[in-house]
């Protein structure tokens, strides 16, 4: 007990303070596009977001923590246990006040880019520039440019499919059927993979990569093939626009998937510094490695899902009034395109940012003519905010340092 | 509230232009009443008309402005943004014809147009007003195409653009009839000047509505 135990609840209540800061913010970009096609309810939207992002968070969402807390900065700074707890406590909490103002002003933030700024001041002020892996960086400010490119070329690819191969035919409904395993068994694999390869859980079963692959293959085909069945049963095709009733159906599937590769992206956020802090507290050393106990990814899911419940009507509400020509074919590469780029790129250990997934899917879309009118120069509003928000939470992490310091 | 994710989202640029044919419709229509009691010399009504005719206009030009000024740059649209503005220029172009009739008319006010003359002007008008009637329709069937990229579609969308070509040559029929009896007709060359402009200028609203048919025919083109 002792100052320890006020250290680790500290920890706790920033901790939870940030993952609520990502629920509430975070969650228009995994819902809207299902909100606005009208696949889901307000009501259905939230229930989803909430009970997935603590699913993925927790059984899904453990590889990401070490890359964030590991990459950026040198271990050398955690050497002292003192100034790795201070630091990872002010990180935290600059992270979350930079969030909440982002939530405050609407800004296109990401929180992952908060929390890798907030980390780069701490860094900074442990242990000065020199612990600060500019390299590493470089890679991460690289994945932030690929993650929405990355999605955008899914969700143009993938629309222009649907047109080739769906929209265009005189038989689309059947058309739609007809292929609507192939799309759910590509969401199914992308979730098995990621769960098999990065999973506490999945390494467990210690499969090899092509057991691994042929795996998921046949669990996609399986639920691709059950899908296809019940779709055909549940839809009508008399209809005038029975494929886009298909296309409703797998976007409530594929808002899962977004809220899954949300919880499971996202949680790392709250739970990487926390997890030092647990470590530190717990241990009274840390190395260059945390393995994160699948409780506190637990404890960030719960906290994301308390910021959704809590904004998310306001925000789900105001998105169903202003996304008004948004259908569920488009809805559902939208969707696909930025679930598929968080999970193989969040497999890959990089850092991406949920908000550019979903940005660089609609942009997709739009490219390949899909919607009526959608604005692209937000990709320069987004640019700008990057270069933003790392400075700013660096900075805001180093004032936070400097108070913390000074009672700690 | 706002939300980063809804600022790509701006409202349809197809949204306003329905409205903006709405407007055009429904001046069309108050423009031929205004025609009939110009040829039944109901003044009083006549201006009160005209003021009407008059009001649609300056909406459809606000909605007009409005269209344009909210395409910014880098606005992704399944249409050319060229295209958009041009075809918005040919339906709006209809509404400045009618301007052009009510003023060529003022300029002249007695003795007006000829009894003579009256039933082929009225009939003249209906044939010119016919085309605006499918300027929605064209605009709503595009829009379903837009959305579902459907051959059936689309070839909707081009047996309007048909049916706007085969209207607007009919009422080029009745112009020509018009210009042809005012000129056998003995009849002071002032007034023969007058009627063979203001056929001119009754044409010409047809004429619009069947370039605004071929806009959208490049915009659904593959």
């Amino acid at each position: 007990m002792g100052q320890e135990f006020y250290i680790l609840l500290i920890g706790y209540i920033f901790g939870f303070y940030m993952a609520w800061n990502i629920g509430a913010n975070d969650v228009a970009n995994s819902m809207a596009s299902a909100v606005g096609a009208k696949a889901i309810t307000i009501r259905q939207a939230v229930f989803i977001a909430g009970i997935l992002n603590i699913v993925g968070a927790t059984f899904i969402g453990s590889h990401v923590t070490n890359t964030i807390r590991k990459g950026i900065v040198t271990a050398d700074v955690l050497a002292d246990p003192h100034a790795a707890l201070i630091g990872a406590l002010s990180a935290l909490l600059a992270a979350a006040i930079w969030v909440s103002f982002a939530t405050w002003k609407s800004l296109p933030v990401s929180t992952t880019h908060s929390i890798v700024g907030s980390m780069i001041g701490f860094g900074i002020m442990a242990g000065g520039f020199s612990v600060i892996q500019w390299g590493k960086l470089g890679a991460v400010v690289s994945s932030w440019v690929i993650s929405p490119v990355f999605s955008l070329i899914i969700g143009f690819i993938m629309f222009k499919l649907i047109i080739r191969l769906v929209l265009v035919k005189p038989d689309s409904y059947k058309r739609a059927v007809q292929l609507s395993p192939f799309f759910i068994g590509l969401a199914v694999f992308v979730v098995v993979l990621s769960f098999l390869f990065k999973t506490p859980l999945g390494k467990r079963l210690a499969l090899s990569g092509l057991t691994a692959l042929t795996l998921a293959f046949i669990i996609a085909a399986v639920i691709g093939w059950i899908g296809m069945k019940f779709l055909s049963r549940i839809t009508d095709n008399s209809l005038p626009d029975g494929e886009e009733g298909i296309f409703r159906r797998i976007q409530i599937g594929t808002s899962c998937y977004v809220a899954l590769a949300q919880g499971a992206n996202d949680v790392a956020n709250a739970i990487g510094p926390l997890a030092v802090v647990y470590f530190l507290v717990k241990t009274g050393s840390i190395g260059a490695k945390v393995p994160v106990p699948i409780f506190l990814l637990l404890f960030g899911g719960i906290g994301i899902a308390c910021g959704i419940g809590m904004a998310g009507h306001r925000v789900m509400s105001t998105i169903g009034e202003k996304i008004t020509t948004l259908t569920n074919s488009r809805g559902f590469c939208v969707d696909f395109s930025a679930a598929t780029t968080v999970l193989i790129a969040s497999k890959m250990g990089l850092p991406v940012s949920t908000t550019h997934a979903a940005v660089g899917g609609v942009m997709g879309v739009g490219l390949a003519r899909g919607l009526e009118a959608v604005n692209l120069t937000i990709i320069f509003r987004i640019i700008a905010y990057w270069v933003l928000t790392v400075p700013a939470a660096a900075i805001t992490s180093m004032v936070i340092y400097t108070i913390l310091e000074y009672f700690l | 509230m706002r939300i980063p994710f809804l600022s790509m989202f701006m409202t349809s640029p197809f949204d306003g232009l329905e409205e903006h044919a709405g407007k055009v419709k429904s001046c069309a229509l108050t423009f031929k009443k205004a025609i009939e009691c110009h040829l039944s010399e109901d003044h009083r009504e006549y201006d009160s008309l005209i003021k009407e005719v008059f009001r649609l206009e300056r909406e459809a030009d606000a909605v007009k402005r409005r269209i344009r000024g909210h395409l910014p740059k880098g606005t992704l649209m399944p249409v050319d943004k060229f295209q958009l503005f041009m075809y918005l220029r040919e339906q709006d172009a209809v509404l400045d014809s009618v301007e052009d009739i009510l003023e060529w008319i003022s300029f002249r006010e007695e003795p007006g147009i000829p009894q003579e003359l009256a039933v082929d002007f009225l009939n003249f008008v209906d044939a010119v007003l016919l085309p605006l009637d499918l300027l929605s329709e064209m605009l709503m069937e595009a829009r379903k195409y837009f959305q579902s990229y459907d051959d059936r579609q689309r070839n909707r969308v081009k047996d309007i653009i048909t049916e706007l070509r085969e209207l607007e040559h009919t009422a080029d029929k009745h112009e020509r009839a018009i210009i042809r009896k005012v000129l056998n007709k003995d009849m002071d060359p002032i007034t023969a000047f007058h009627m063979i402009r203001l056929a001119e200028y009754i044409g010409a609203i047809a004429d619009h509505a069947e370039n605004a048919g071929d806009m959208m025919r490049a915009m659904v083109a593959r």
